[in-house]
This record gives C-alpha cells, sequence and structure tokens, in this order.
C-alpha cells in the first residue's frame, strides 16, 4: 500500500523512422531533455495509491492544452495548482463556451504550474494513459504511456502471486515478460500538426508501424536513452512461459501474429480469463486488436531458434514500401 | 504419409465483370494451372506431412504453416533466411527454379491456413496462400459419433463442411507485379473481394468449372434443414471481413484451429457477424432449423395472383413458381425457375457492404448463398 508518484511532463522531441526524423509530441519523466514513445512505463502493485503530477515544460512545451485519461482506472481524482481544485475531487470533462473540449481535466501551461491526478490501483494488468484532449490529435503524435499494475506478492518468492500478471489459479505466471506496445504514424501529420491549430485527422493515412515507437529492424535493438528508449526483442529458452503484452495504442486495428508459436490468451483488456468458476482462457496463432484494447498471452517456446512476430496485415511490414519494416519484431529461443 | 507438391507459378484470374487478373497461385501439378486459394490439404492428425515447393516464379518463395510446430525443411527446424543480413523469409525457402521439402506431423486437429512467409506484403495478396484442414485421429465419416471437426465427444459433430476462404485483391497492384514494376505497397487498395479466389456471383457457381480454371472452388453451402453445417472460415486477406450468414446465427466451436474448450466446459459461442481476421481461422456450426419447419409444415408461400407473376419468356420471369421447401406449384411451360427442388436461400456475404461489390458494383465481391434443399445427396459438403 505504497504511494507511487511520478512526475511528468509533455514535451516535443524528434522520432527516428523511415521517414527520418519526424516531430512528435510525447510523455517524459520531469527534468529529462526529451519526450519519449511510448511514455514512460508506470509500475504499480494492487493497493497503490498513484499520484501522477503532471508538470508544465518551460524548455519544449507542447504548446496547446493536454491531459491524461486513464482508461480502466476508477475514480481518478485531480488537483490543480494554480487555479484550482485545490482538494481532491472527480475528474470531469472540460468545456469552453459550452463545448466540450476535453475529456478529462487538462494542463494548459500559460496559467497551470502543475496537475495532478491520483487514483488507487484496484486490479492487476496493463493498462493504457494517454491525453484526453485533442485525443484525435494527440495521442497520435505521441502522448501515450503505459502503467503496469501487479498483484500483490508478485515479487515475494513463496508468495502464491509470486510472478503472475493476475495472481494464483489465473494461468498468468510467468518466466519473461515483454510489454509490446503497437501504434502507427503518419510521418506527414507529425510533419504538419501545429498546436492549437485545427489539423484534418481524415488526412491520416499512416507510413510507419511501430512496436514500441519503433520500427523493425530498430525494434530488436536494445533499451537505450533515445527518444524510442523500449526495444522489443525478447530473449527466452525452451520450455520458459514469456508473457506478451499486447497493447494497441493506435487508431487503427492491428494482427499481431505470435512468431508461429500458439499462444494462450489469458486475459483480455485486463480481465484474467480464468476465474474460480470458470477457466476461458483460449488458444490462438495471431490476435486482432481494435484501438485500446489490450490482450495477455502467454507462449512457450518448444524449440530453440528465431522467430518473428509480425503484424499479419502484411503491409504494415514494410518501410517506405521496402519489406521487412514496419510492426515486426523477434524472439531468439535458446535451449 | 502424406506426400503433396506443390507448384508456386503465376496464372490469370477471372471476375464476374469480365477482368483478367494476373496472379501468383499454387498449383497440384507441374502443368497444371495455378489456382486461388492453393489446393486443400486434407490430413490426419499424427499424420506426417510433406510439402514439396517448386518455384516456377522468379523470385523466392516460402510456405509458413501457420499453428504447426516442429516443421522441418531438409531435416533441420525451419528458421528466417537473410540476404546480405536483411529479413527475407520467415521461413525456409525455394529460389527460383528449385525446390524446398518441408514435412511436419501435425499435433492438433482443425483449420489452418498456409501461405508463403516470403514477401509476405506482396506474395500472399498475389494468391500464395491455401487451406489446411487436419483431421481428429478418431474421424470416420461414416459414424456420426466420430464425423467431427475436433474428435468424438468434443461436440462437433458435422453433417456437411465447407472452407471459405476471403482474400482482396488490389488489380492496380497485380498489374505492376505482372509488368515487373516497383511494388508500392501504400498504395494497396482493393476492388475485388474474394471468397475461395471468386467474386459473387461466381461464388455460387460449382466446383471445377472450365471457364474458371484458376479459380476451382465454389462457395455455395448447401444442405438440408436441421443439419449441421460446418464453416471454415480462413482469413487469408491482409484485411479483416465481418462475415455473416443470414437464417441463423453460428456457434464458433473453435478459434486458429483450437477447440473452444477447456476440460469438460463448453467455452463455443454464438455469434450474429463473425470478424475474419488476418491469419486467423474460425469453425463453427451452422443449423437451420426454420421458425417451426417441418416437411409437414413447409414454409408457407401465399402463390401471388397469376398476373403479379411476371411470368414471361425463359429468362424473364420474376416469380419461380415456388413455394419454399414444400410442393412446388405450376408454372407455364418454358418458364425458368429459380430453386428447382424447392431449395431455401439465405445470403451470407461480408458486412462491410463495400465488399459485396466488384469494383464498386452490387452485387458481386464477397458473397454467396446458403441453399437448405428438401433433401441432398450425401456427396454434397464433402471436403477431400
Amino acid at each position: 500500500m505504497a504511494i507511487i508518484g511520478r512526475i511528468l511532463q509533455g514535451s516535443t522531441g524528434f522520432l527516428s523512422l523511415s521517414g527520418g526524423n519526424i516531430p512528435f509530441w510525447g510523455f517524459t519523466d520531469a527534468f529529462r531533455d526529451n519526450p519519449q514513445l511510448p511514455g514512460p512505463f508506470i509500475e504499480a502493485t494492487v493497493g497503490d495509491r498513484l499520484i501522477i503530477w503532471l508538470m508544465r515544460n518551460f524548455l519544449k512545451p507542447v504548446e496547446e492544452p493536454f491531459s491524461i485519461l486513464f482508461p480502466g482506472q476508477e475514480n481518478v481524482l485531480v488537483k490543480k495548482i494554480p487555479g484550482g481544485p485545490y482538494i481532491y475531487e472527480p475528474v470531469r470533462p472540460q468545456y469552453s463556451s459550452g463545448k466540450m473540449i476535453s475529456f478529462t481535466n487538462y494542463l494548459d501551461e500559460k496559467q497551470d504550474l502543475i496537475i495532478e491526478y491520483s487514483f488507487i490501483a484496484r486490479k492487476p494488468g496493463i493498462y493504457l494513459y494517454e491525453s484526453g484532449t485533442n485525443p484525435e490529435k494527440q495521442i497520435q503524435m505521441g502522448l501515450y504511456g503505459i502503467i503496469i499494475i501487479r498483484p500483490v506478492g508478485y515479487n515475494i518468492p513463496e508468495h502464491p502471486n509470486y510472478s503472475t500478471a493476475y495472481g494464483a489459479d489465473t494461468n498468468s505466471g510467468f518466466d519473461v515478460e515483454k510489454i509490446l506496445v503497437l501504434s502507427e504514424i503518419d510521418s506527414a501529420t507529425h510533419n504538419d500538426v501545429a498546436p492549437n491549430v485545427y489539423y484534418d485527422m481524415l488526412k491520416f493515412k499512416p507510413d510507419n508501424w511501430v512496436i514500441n515507437g519503433r520500427t523493425f529492424p530498430d525494434t530488436v535493438n536494445e533499451d537505450n536513452n533515445s527518444s524510442q528508449p523500449y526495444g522489443s526483442e525478447i530473449n527466452c529458452r525452451v520450455g520458459q512461459r514469456v508473457l506478451l503484452r499486447i497493447v494497441n495504442a493506435g487508431l487503427q486495428n492491428h494482427t499481431l501474429n505470435l512468431g508461429n508459436f500458439v499462444g494462450l490468451a489469458v486475459a483480455e483488456d485486463s480481465y484474467p480469463l480464468k476465474t474460480p468458476s470458470l477457466d476461458a482462457t483460449y488458444e490462438k496463432t495471431s490476435v486482432t486488436l481494435g484501438s485500446g484494447q489490450r490482450m495477455d498471452i502467454i507462449i512457450t517456446p518448444n524449440a530453440s531458434g528465431e522467430y518473428y512476430l509480425f503484424d499479419r496485415e502484411y503491409h504494415h511490414l514494410v518501410n517506405n514500401d521496402h519489406f521487412p519494416g514496419g510492426m515486426i519484431t523477434k524472439i531468439n529461443v535458446s535451449n | 504419409m502424406l506426400v503433396i507438391d506443390l507448384w508456386a507459378k503465376d496464372g490469370y484470374l477471372s471476375t464476374p465483370d469480365g477482368n483478367s487478373i494476373y496472379f501468383w497461385g499454387f498449383s497440384k501439378s507441374e502443368t497444371g494451372p495455378a489456382q486461388l486459394p492453393g489446393p486443400h490439404i486434407v490430413a490426419r492428425g499424427g499424420e506426417t506431412i510433406t510439402v514439396n515447393l517448386h518455384n516456377t516464379l522468379t523470385e523466392p518463395v516460402s510456405i509458413s504453416f501457420s499453428g504447426q510446430s516442429g516443421v522441418t525443411a531438409g531435416g533441420q527446424p525451419v528458421q528466417p533466411q537473410y540476404t546480405d543480413g536483411e529479413l527475407l523469409s520467415f521461413v525456409n525457402h525455394a529460389e527460383p527454379g528449385s525446390m524446398v521439402a518441408y514435412t511436419f506431423t501435425p499435433s492438433f486437429p482443425g483449420t489452418f491456413i498456409y501461405e508463403s512467409g516470403t514477401n509476405p506484403h506482396k506474395q500472399v495478396p498475389m494468391g500464395l496462400y491455401g487451406g489446411l484442414v487436419v483431421r481428429p485421429t478418431d474421424y470416420n465419416p461414416d459414424a456420426r459419433e466420430f464425423k467431427t471437426a475436433y474428435g468424438a465427444g468434443t461436440d462437433t459433430e458435422f453433417d456437411r463442411e465447407y472452407l471459405l476462404i476471403t482474400g482482396e485483391i488490389d488489380p492496380d497492384m497485380h498489374r505492376v507485379a505482372e509488368e515487373g514494376k516497383p511494388y508500392l505497397v501504400s498504395k494497396y487498395l482493393p476492388r475485388y473481394w474474394t471468397l475461395n479466389g471468386r467474386c459473387a456471383p461466381d461464388t455460387m457457381l460449382m466446383d471445377g468449372l472450365d471457364h474458371l480454371p484458376h479459380q476451382p472452388y465454389g462457395s455455395m453451402v448447401m444442405g438440408q434443414p436441421g443439419e449441421k453445417i460446418l464453416m471454415r472460415y480462413i482469413g487469408a486477406g491482409i484485411e479483416n471481413h465481418p462475415l455473416h450468414p443470414h437464417g441463423t446465427h453460428t456457434r464458433v466451436v473453435a478459434v486458429d484451429g483450437r477447440l473452444l474448450r477447456n476440460e469438460n466446459v463448453d467455452l463455443s459461442f454464438k455469434r450474429f457477424t463473425v470478424l475474419v481476421g488476418a491469419g486467423q481461422t474460425y469453425d463453427q456450426i451452422y443449423q437451420w432449423d426454420g421458425l417451426g419447419y417441418t416437411p409437414q409444415n413447409p414454409i408457407p408461400t401465399i402463390l401471388p395472383n397469376l398476373r403479379n407473376m411476371g411470368v414471361g419468356d425463359a429468362g424473364w420471369t420474376m416469380w419461380s413458381g415456388s413455394p419454399y421447401l414444400g410442393v412446388k406449384g405450376d408454372i407455364p411451360v418454358g418458364v425458368v425457375s429459380y430453386n428447382e427442388f424447392g431449395e431455401y436461400y439465405f445470403m451470407l456475404h461480408s458486412h462491410e457492404e463495400l465488399q459485396i461489390t466488384n469494383w464498386g458494383e452490387f452485387p458481386g465481391g464477397m458473397m454467396t448463398m446458403v441453399a437448405i434443399y428438401p433433401s441432398l445427396s450425401p456427396v454434397i459438403g464433402v471436403l477431400e
């Protein structure tokens, strides 16, 4: 029952993609130089109170109001300095002249210093956080990240929940875990979007398909300190249980083929499929996820070798129309 | 042991609006036509399958067997292939003019896709895909209890079965491939949507027609009232398609060739529409019992006044002379009847209605019919 506090900022930076360096907006831990895609992974344990401070960025601000929405979390509270509310109240949609302008309370860097969101982690799982302000534009520009909520005891050997995604008796025990955040990027949109100016998202025509903000072959590089810090290559041994936590943060559907393995779906949208009354886990070779959906899948490789995971919507496996690229990553299975 | 030879070659597809489209497909024999989809492979669980792929195309081709483990090529487990350090194929491939032999032993019954794992953004839309059906080890078509999709006791008995494979065709991309020009998949814009490689109304024609040499498989689903009709959907295209039969809901019994059942708990579910996802398979039982239909209580049809029947010369009659699933009425000599046997038709189609056109013209595309006959030969709806 700890308090998990994170100070985040929104910031502008550049992504290295097939179209060269293209601008993006992203979340970052405060006082770091660059924003990142996806935003920082935030971990908590069931029962923890999460407090996310979203702070004004004086150096590279987004320059338009933005916010954080926490889909799947309940009873999110908010405070804001200055301007109020000064004591916690529930987040709510925001209006200007009778027009809804944000799904939730937002940070306007012209006048606000800091906005504080707070909620108690109730259910284990993998969750998105994303901007609720001009979301058709801002999420695509990169303002999204991931929250992982662990069951109590997940890190205590001997505890029945040890090394599980959803606790004992949910068939979610794992040896290796990998978060795979799927999305797509339109470099023309990224070059043309300007803060506080209407952008016609009907022009959205993505030319980059990313896992954890990177296109193949960058996906198989290690984690680093760039604006695309998270690699998605997976290393495991034969017989290990590999938990793939697949999140679709994009605006389009994506179909992940599991490297020709047959995976066991153990949770959908962070609801475990095995409950005391019913084991509804099921097996799949590919999964189609709609925007905002998540799926936890366990694969247990039975032979050593190299295997590729990829978007079965094959036109997403290119960079500048050249295969291989886009939404591909790799599993290395050793004996 | 089952040994299958497949030749990757090119050919021309025919569409109902008169188009002729260059494509790549698998052929059953060295001299036979390339076909879309590739030849159905029907095997039995536990039976070792060897597929010899002969590549007559001008670029490397491979076959990836989705959902199968322990696939070997030349005795070694299949592995990704590289050229100058860059990924070329997800599995071992055959260079132009050469062959590769894949061997595996399916350990699970079910419906699976096989498809090229080389330049898949190009080769799969070009037509290098097919369906693999694996029978349960206890399969016996002569004993009802053992004529199942997933084994006795799995509640997957069926009377007839049909394989329906979805796909899309962008004719411009196919022409680019024919002319050897750069294949820019960012311009991918399908204009035809196919079931078993055909567009409606060709989907409703029989298998193996002379005038469709490259598209041997029809998609007409036929059965009798109350029969369990097993529909095996495979999404072979790169887009998702919401398929939906009229008449009754289907019960989805398996996905990706895996039975929806844990121990004794039945996880099958009924659906109005099944979203056939790219590269995924869905096995479902369609059972039409009618609204109180029995042979003694046929579907009532109020016979119109003769003046309202629009009876005319052959081919111009607007009334078929039919009570559905009942005793047919008399029709004037020379008038064509559209349901010769009093059969009852339901549509089966993509619910993205743009896809039930041929290049925008309705009707066409990803559409076929389910025909319920008062009685039907047992040789209809058999997959071999």
